[in-house]
């Protein structure tokens, strides 16, 4: 399972241009089915792979699943399909298409090995594994318009993630030196009984190291900027696997390992988490980039499930893996609708007027209102379960003495749910129902358009000419399937949640078994 | 030839006790390059100015010295191979002891020599120089190599290191060039300064120690008088000075840049590999008896140590960071990488030791793959020295995959990113023993260094990834960009694709490294 999405990418990669593209296409997109189904057996038989890989190091490439990391290794697995097949319809300019899918894949590749790894370096080799791909993916085929903006989103992206993952690292090799162990079974056992002050500086370590790959407030600025301008597989990767496994990483490692040291910093934690809920919700009411303003609301629903796992209580990390499921799919969803609007009209700013998508692409509007629904959490879709008891657990926190603190916390990520629904509304508005003419002309409405949109940037106006509003925009072909995907997966998860929990109960008791 | 001067020094040294023994077998990583260096000489004689002839003799002589060391690297009981032992003497007096490490820093400076010679042998048509020399030089220097490596002796040492650098200035300044001579002049001021102090380093230790040997027991004997240990602690820190000069660690790093980007590529590979590998070995046989010190423990060392690691990280990538010519960013990183290697010695175990050797194998063989590429691309009527500049570097992963794809794997193994998982191995096993030991401020010194690097080479592979710019503007580019030609020579290519394929594997499998060590 892992093994065929590495080899095929890095195949495809060294083979470039030679391979043709619908070879290319045939091959990854054999290559990701394969994966997927291989994750679902994986997912029933829970199989485990453990031999001896690194002696130096005492690392053995264990690799094994869980209920915590199943539905993300299946979540994945899907994930990669989709994204691969969505590359068929789009593949953006930049390099063959070869490369890209080869990255794509290497990306799922590195998040399955990240899901599956039982021995904590592991886990860290497989974590930087995704960085170089996903740099590529941001930097030679993100948004073909603004090359200066594509090579600095795809810096902020490499060194953020690699300062985060570097102290991470230190974390790590701080932890397996103080139990002499780097398998994650072992340090289960041992690693909860490590003295006070040695757990809260692991704990401070691994936390702020994974809390930039998560993101958290104030470490969360490299997101938007790669959101907006990554293509939209990318986008989609980004959202649906990469910032689970930042709070993968926290489950694993400080809340399950260290939970003496989490205990200590978690009231810190829930502050940033809480932060980060009001900051995203805020900047999503002015945000005038679609695309950025998903990026901004996947910080806020980010830090509902960090807020989850900052109470240590066992529905506080359902609800977070919970969550943390949900959103990758609501925000799949959102960024393969949203991308597609953005590669045919050309931009996404909410500055100007478009034409009511409701009228000019009805499938691709109800797609949108299922995604903004979801993601402001309306029962019956996915979202609302992971907030719903995120907010439930923060209101009985297992944190003696923190309760007051948990109890404004609750308060305040309610009041960023409000702000959720204003901000989902607010783009509903200004695309779904639209405020563009219903027939423009192409003069009039140019006019229009340049006193809404003063301070957009001239290069947007330059490439955007009023009249590709009118383009179809419509979702069409392999799109059209992989949004049928996702909003099923948005609807099943809202309506049936017990499925998900159920699998993952097991793990997070004997997770929560080590805490005080 | 000095080798064989520095043999019978040293059974003149150890006369007086008896008969030596001597397993010329045992012998065979130092004697195999050092008898191929006359038989070349010789082969010149009968069959001047020909040039297959002296290749195959050169590459012969490093090979065989590599499989004399096999049995040292792959023995399963771990026993160091000993030779050269006193009658009657106790363990510790065997003057040459190359332990599975030594065995296989050998080899891998046999090969790293190897690869210096394919690259040499591309470029012989076009450099002036005599051939047979050059072969020569390159034998002797990795005689030396591999002799100082397995020295357990101060005089064999300090002979065997000079004979490992005094053949590279050679090498550089044969070159005739205005700016070799002005490398050659700068590295052999260098060498010389660093030989005075090594000279009066060795001095120190025999005074403290009353033995020449580099035996643990002399060392422990002497550490626990406070008197002797004062001495020794100043003879082993000028030993350090002597050896930063080789090792080109910051603050002795000033000749690096200047000599490699002055003279010809292939003997700046062998000067930033061959002869950093050699140094390596040189360091561990003098720091190794301080592994087991405990009372009181050497606190001074592992700070000094440390110092001149951090110093030379930090400062490397920094400056390497500014760099836009391949072999200055090489040469700057070499010293950066210098301190990686040097860095887990600070915690002066024998965990530390093999991951010191084992980084240093990782960033030659990255070293190597990038001065192959660096060798195999021009630029057609640049100015000089634009063929190495960042311009005409732009796109090569796209429009000569088989040249760029090697570059950005060995940049990114240098840098420690994945999918190049080897360095990344390579800097987390540096850290641990550091972390094992408590000595944490060099640890988060040593991870600024990480993101600091990753900057540097990242920098670097976007833009060999970057489209390639088909039309220069008048304004900007009269020389950049115009007419890169990538011309990958037979030698060039045996190192691209060996060194390519040694990375791929042992990323995957890094216990082929480090299964070596262990």
């Amino acid at each position: 399972m892992l093994l065929i999405p590495l080899l095929v990418g890095v195949g495809l990669i060294g083979a470039g241009r030679i391979v043709p593209t619908p070879v290319a296409h045939n091959v990854a997109g054999i290559a990701a089915l394969i994966t997927f189904g291989l994750a679902i057996g994986v997912a029933i038989e829970r199989p485990s792979v453990d031999r001896a890989w690194l002696p130096e190091l005492g690392v053995r490439s264990s690799f094994a699943v869980d209920g915590i990391s199943i539905p993300l290794v299946l979540l994945t697995a899907l994930i990669g399909v989709l994204v691969v097949a969505h590359a068929r319809g789009e593949v953006p300019d930049g390099g063959s298409a070869a490369t890209f899918l080869g990255c794509l894949l290497l990306v799922v590749g590195g998040a399955l090995t990240t899901f599956t790894a039982r021995d904590a370096i592991l886990f860290f080799l497989a974590f930087e594994l995704v960085l170089i791909p996903m740099w590529v993916l941001i930097t030679r085929f993100g948004d073909p318009h603004r090359p200066p903006a594509r090579a600095e989103a795809g810096w902020r992206f490499v060194l953020y993630t690699a300062v985060g993952s570097t102290l991470m690292l230190v974390g790590i090799l701080l932890l397996v030196a103080s139990a002499h162990s780097s398998d994650l079974g072992r340090l289960l056992e041992v690693a909860p009984s490590l003295p006070r002050g040695r757990q809260l500086t692991i704990a401070l370590l691994l936390t702020v190291g994974l809390a930039v790959k998560v993101p958290l407030f104030p470490l969360h600025t490299w997101l938007p900027s790669a959101h907006t301008i990554a293509p939209t597989a990318g986008s989609v990767l980004l959202a649906a696997v990469l910032l689970k496994m930042g709070t993968y990483g926290l489950v694993r490692f400080p809340v399950a390992l260290v939970p003496e040291g989490f205990g200590i910093i978690a009231p810190a934690v829930a502050i940033a988490a809480v932060i980060s809920i009001l900051w995203g919700g805020l900047i999503c009411l002015v945000e005038r980039d679609l695309k950025r303003l998903i990026a901004y609301s996947s910080v806020a629903h980010m830090g509902f499930v960090v807020l989850g796992l900052a109470t240590g209580s066992e529905v506080g990390l359902q609800a977070a893996l919970y969550g943390n499921l949900a959103h990758g799919v609501i925000s799949a969803l959102l960024f393969v609708v949203v991308g597609g609007l953005k590669r045919r009209w050309g931009s996404v700013d909410l500055g100007r007027a478009w034409p009511a998508l409701r009228e000019v692409a009805p499938h691709r509007g109800f797609l949108l209102i299922l995604g903004l629904a979801a993601a402001l959490g309306l029962p019956g879709l996915a979202g609302f379960w992971g907030e719903f008891l995120v907010i439930m657990s923060a209101w009985a926190p297992r944190r003696p003495g923190l309760e007051d603190l948990f109890h404004v916390c609750a308060v305040l990520a309610a009041i960023g749910g409000l702000l959720a629904a204003a901000y989902s509304l607010r783009v509903a508005r200004l695309i779904w129902v639209g405020d563009e003419p219903d027939t423009p002309a192409p003069g009039q409405s140019s006019e229009e358009n340049t006193p809404l949109a003063p301070d957009s940037t001239p290069h947007v106006l330059l490439t955007r000419p009023s009249g590709d509003a009118a383009v179809d925009v419509e979702t069409r072909g392999v799109e059209r399937v992989v949004l049928l995907v996702l909003a099923l997966g948005v609807i099943g998860l809202g309506l049936l949640p017990w499925l998900a929990i159920d699998i993952a109960r097991p793990a997070v008791q004997l997770v929560l078994g080590g805490a005080p | 030839m000095t080798a064989l001067t520095g043999l019978s020094t040293l059974s003149a040294l150890t006369a007086q006790s008896g008969a030596v023994s001597i397993d010329a077998l045992r012998l065979l990583p130092a004697l195999a390059p050092a008898l191929g260096a006359l038989l070349v000489l010789l082969v010149d004689a009968l069959a001047p100015r020909r040039t297959l002839p002296h290749l195959v003799v050169g590459a012969l002589a490093l090979l065989m010295g590599a499989a004399g060391a096999m049995p040292g690297a792959l023995s399963p009981a771990r026993e160091p191979v000993l030779t050269l032992c006193l009658p009657g003497g106790p363990d510790g007096a065997c003057l040459w002891s190359a332990g599975p490490l030594d065995s296989t820093l050998q080899i891998g400076l046999l090969a790293a020599s190897l690869a210096a010679l394919l690259l040499l042998s591309d470029q012989w048509r076009d450099l002036p120089g005599d051939r047979a020399v050059d072969v020569a030089l390159i034998l002797a220097s990795a005689a030396g190599g591999a002799a100082v490596v397995a020295a357990r002796e101060l005089g064999t040492w300090l002979v065997a290191l000079e004979l490992a650098t005094l053949p590279v200035i050679a090498l550089v300044v044969l070159r005739g060039t205005r700016r070799a001579a002005h490398g050659g002049l700068t590295l052999m001021m260098t060498s010389l300064l660093s030989f005075a102090v090594l000279v009066v380093g060795t001095g120190l230790w025999v005074m403290a120690t009353g033995d020449a040997s580099l035996s643990g027991t002399a060392i422990r004997t002497a550490w626990a008088q406070p008197d002797q240990r004062a001495v020794l602690v100043v003879a082993i820190l000028t030993l350090f000075v002597g050896l930063g000069f080789k090792l080109s660690l910051v603050p002795f790093h000033a000749w690096t840049p200047p000599t490699f980007v002055s003279g010809p590529l292939p003997i700046s590979a062998l000067l930033a590999t061959a002869s950093k590998l050699a140094a390596v070995g040189a360091l561990l046989a003098l720091i190794a008896p301080f592994a087991g010190l405990a009372d009181p423990h050497p606190h001074a060392l592992a700070f000094v140590v440390g110092a001149l690691a951090i110093g030379s990280m930090l400062v490397g990538t920094v400056v390497a960071f500014r760099a836009t010519d391949l072999v200055r960013l090489l040469a700057w990183s070499t010293i950066a990488q210098a301190g990686w290697v040097v860095l887990p010695l600070a915690a002066l175990t024998t965990v530390g030791h093999r991951a010191s050797v084992a980084y240093a194998l990782t960033y030659a063989a990255a070293g190597l793959v990038a001065f192959a590429v660096a060798t195999a691309v021009r630029t057609a009527g640049g100015e000089p020295g634009s063929e190495r500049g960042l311009a005409a570097y732009r796109g090569l992963a796209r429009s000569h995959p088989h040249v760029g794809g090697p570059l950005i794997l060995a940049l990114l193994t240098l840098a420690g990113l994945p999918p190049a998982i080897l360095g990344l191995v390579a800097k987390v096993v540096a850290i641990r023993p550091l972390l094992a030991a408590g000595l944490w401020p060099l640890a988060v010194l040593a991870v600024i260094a990480v993101v600091l690097g990753i900057a540097v080479y990242v920098r670097w592979i976007a833009v060999l990834l970057a489209a390639p710019e088909h039309r220069t503007t008048a304004a900007s580019g009269n020389n950049a960009g115009t007419g890169v030609e990538v011309q990958v020579g037979p030698g060039a290519l045996a190192v691209l694709s060996l060194g390519t394929a040694l990375l791929v594997v042992a990323s995957v499998v890094p216990q082929v490294l480090y299964g070596l060590l262990s």
